[in-house]
């Protein structure tokens, strides 16, 4: 029993201790806290987390302590609409998710490309067109060397290599995109598969995220994929020039991104925007035809954060978009950011 | 009765309690999620194959299969392994030994299932496809299950995770048993001139049978539920293919994999349909458990495992 006694006094004694420490780091958390940022946390879309990860260190000068999770587009509607973060970033619209945010503000902060990528060493830049491409993700095209991939690239020494197709198995903005183009190039997509932010693919392995996506590529000889065009540069992985409407082969940089924005500068009410596939016109001789919009969703009542979002916002739309071009991140056009000042407005406490 | 005895009386009988309340609330939670889908679906469900967001057309039937293959396959190399190592520990390891290597082994159940997965994305499933599937496929291709190997995230790989994954499980629990096992028994059979395997084959096997049995399927329980290393190694695509080589799903990876962003209120019941149907496969293997180890008990007449 004395023993017994003993050992009781002693929890007490460390769990008084133990209190009075938490209490104290506590308190001097918050203190600590008040002089210093606010903290903003954010997820979602892992396409746009290149960007957003080189805005944590310049908005901790003007008093934001960012924070981004890149768990998906899918990933990041769900956690806005359940008030877990402070912001959600997805590629696709909120209308493609159900549920979705139906209290939230959109606001397209960023424009980019997605890469048509590819593991063959030794041959940078094949060329593709829409029709190709979609039969590859339709599983009727299987080597490197079919007719349909050799006719594009007359003069390329294309090895007899299966292909193995990859695609997202998350739910995912830059499917989205994609699915979207291959739509709109595709009948038989269009028809058999459709667009979304996941869909049911007739064919190949599936990677988590962008960079499941990438690793997988990098890892598998033979395979091809699509993410963001950063995650091609800072993997080392193959992208495609792609044939627009007006017949040009183009690659997913900033002058064939924002040709294809001249498509729609005007966002809709809901805040979106589409620019897959610029129609047959000299305007858009140069346009990339896989480029997309992006968004951050946020809470239109967002509490006491709420100051501190709507200058991180107007800083992203603004100065945050200087650290694009070394991204691929086209800048956003004129009238986009003056919509997105006005969306901006909607947020309060 | 003291106070002290009604108090720990109440307190035992609230937990217990609340464990099967939880467990109703469950059950009531997940029925009541997958709801729409249960409607729209019906049974029929269970059986269909494929995913389809776009034209809302969901169904378990390919996840139900790879759940099963994968669990299978992992259960088929897992048992004689751990019931290796569990006799090697028990039995033929020299004392000095037996220590290290059973917190060893015991360390391998540790380990974080994402940090199994990431590792069979980056290693193992590199070194299995270059090395390990191509010279199955070469040597056992007659048999439909080892097909031609293109892919690096696939069926086989999943297996392997999970095999290393349930390891330790099996082989710990057998340790135990045959730990168990009276040493006068064994002692009786070495002195009636037997060798170690007769005395193992004839005195252990038979006195542990329904806890080994019982131990399988605790590992199996694991194998079917396990989310995150399955749905980094097994390549995601829904769809039946006998080919252990080619890519496929489980029910859990599904689940995890997609529950965030669905793109409908279907979609989510759907996946909540699938929650349903793993809830009812892992009460089914469990109460197969517990069968098995009351009917071996009885044949025995022996309360001991």
């Amino acid at each position: 029993m004395p023993k017994n006694g003993m050992l009781v006094r002693i929890t007490l004694v460390v769990a008084a201790v133990a209190i009075l420490a938490a209490v104290a780091v506590g308190t001097a958390g918050a203190s600590h806290k008040a002089r210093s940022a606010t903290a903003i946390k954010g997820a979602g879309s892992s396409f746009v987390a290149p960007l957003v990860n080189a805005w944590i260190n310049p908005v901790s000068s003007i008093g934001i302590s960012l924070s981004y999770n890149p768990i998906g587009s899918g990933g990041g509607v769900s956690a806005i609409t359940t008030k877990g973060v402070d912001f959600g970033a997805s590629d696709a619209p909120l209308s493609q998710f159900s549920p979705t945010c139906t209290t939230c503000v959109q606001i397209p902060w960023a424009l980019a490309a997605t890469a048509v990528v590819y593991n063959l060493p030794g041959l940078p830049f094949l060329k593709m067109n829409g029709s190709t491409l979609a039969n590859i993700y339709l599983g009727k095209i299987k080597n490197w060397n079919d007719p349909a991939i050799k006719k594009l690239n007359s003069g390329r020494n294309l090895p007899d290599k299966a292909i193995t197709v990859v695609h997202r198995s998350d739910s995912s903005g830059t499917t989205f995109n994609f699915t979207d183009y291959l739509s709109s190039v595709s009948k038989t997509w269009k028809s058999q598969v459709g667009n979304g932010t996941a869909v049911s693919w007739p064919t190949g392995i599936g990677g988590n995220k962008s960079a499941g996506m990438s690793a997988a590529v990098k890892s598998t000889p033979g395979a091809i994929g699509y993410v963001d065009v950063d995650y091609a540069v800072v993997n080392h992985l193959g992208y495609m020039k792609m044939r627009n409407r007006t017949g040009k082969f183009v690659v997913p940089r900033l002058k064939g991104i924002l040709a294809a924005a001249q498509l729609q500068t005007h966002p809709a009410k809901d805040g979106s925007l589409s620019i897959v596939n610029p129609p047959k016109s000299k305007k858009y001789a140069n346009a990339y035809p896989i480029a997309t919009y992006t968004y951050v969703d946020v809470q239109k009542a967002s509490g006491a954060n709420a100051a501190a979002l709507k200058k991180l916002i107007g800083w992203a739309i603004t100065k945050g978009q200087t650290y694009g071009p070394k991204l691929f991140f086209a800048p956003l056009p004129k009238p986009v950011v003056t919509f997105d000042k006005k969306q901006i407005q909607k947020i309060h406490s | 009765m003291h106070l002290g005895d009604v108090l720990l009386q109440g307190a035992a009988a609230l937990a217990s309690l609340g464990a099967v309340a939880l467990v109703v609330l469950i059950v009531y939670k997940v029925v009541e999620g997958a709801r729409l889908s249960l409607s729209t679906f019906g049974l029929g469900f269970v059986t269909h194959v494929g995913w389809d967001p776009v034209h809302l057309k969901f169904g378990a039937g390919s996840f139900l299969f790879g759940t099963a293959i994968t669990s299978l396959g992992a259960l088929i190399l897992a048992t004689p392994l751990a019931i290796g190592i569990a006799l090697f520990l028990t039995e033929l390891a020299p004392a000095g030994i037996r220590g290290p290597v059973t917190a060893l082994v015991e360390t391998l159940a540790a380990i974080p299932s994402v940090v199994i997965g990431l590792w069979g994305i980056l290693v193992l499933a590199p070194l299995l496809r270059d090395h390990v599937d191509p010279a199955l496929h070469s040597a056992l291709g007659f048999i439909p299950l080892f097909g031609p190997a293109t892919y690096s995230a696939n069926v086989f790989t999943a297996i392997i995770v999970l095999t290393i994954m349930i390891l330790p499980i099996i082989s710990s629990i057998s340790r135990e048993l045959f730990l168990g096992v009276p040493s006068e028994l064994k002692e009786g059979a070495l002195g009636l001139g037997t060798t170690r395997w007769e005395m193992v084959r004839g005195v252990v096997f038979p006195y542990t049978r329904g806890g080994v049995a019982a131990a399988m399927i605790l590992g199996l329980g694991r194998a079917l539920g396990e989310a995150i290393a399955v749905a980094m190694v097994i390549g995601a695509f829904t769809g039946i293919s006998w080919n252990l080589f080619n890519p496929g799903n489980t029910l859990a990876a599904m689940i995890a994999l997609n529950y965030q962003g669905a793109s409908s209120g279907l979609e989510l019941s759907s996946l909540i349909y699938l929650a349903l149907i793993l809830l009812v496969f892992s009460i089914l293997v469990n109460l197969l458990a517990q069968l098995i180890v009351r009917r071996v008990a009885r044949r025995q007449g022996l309360a001991s495992t």
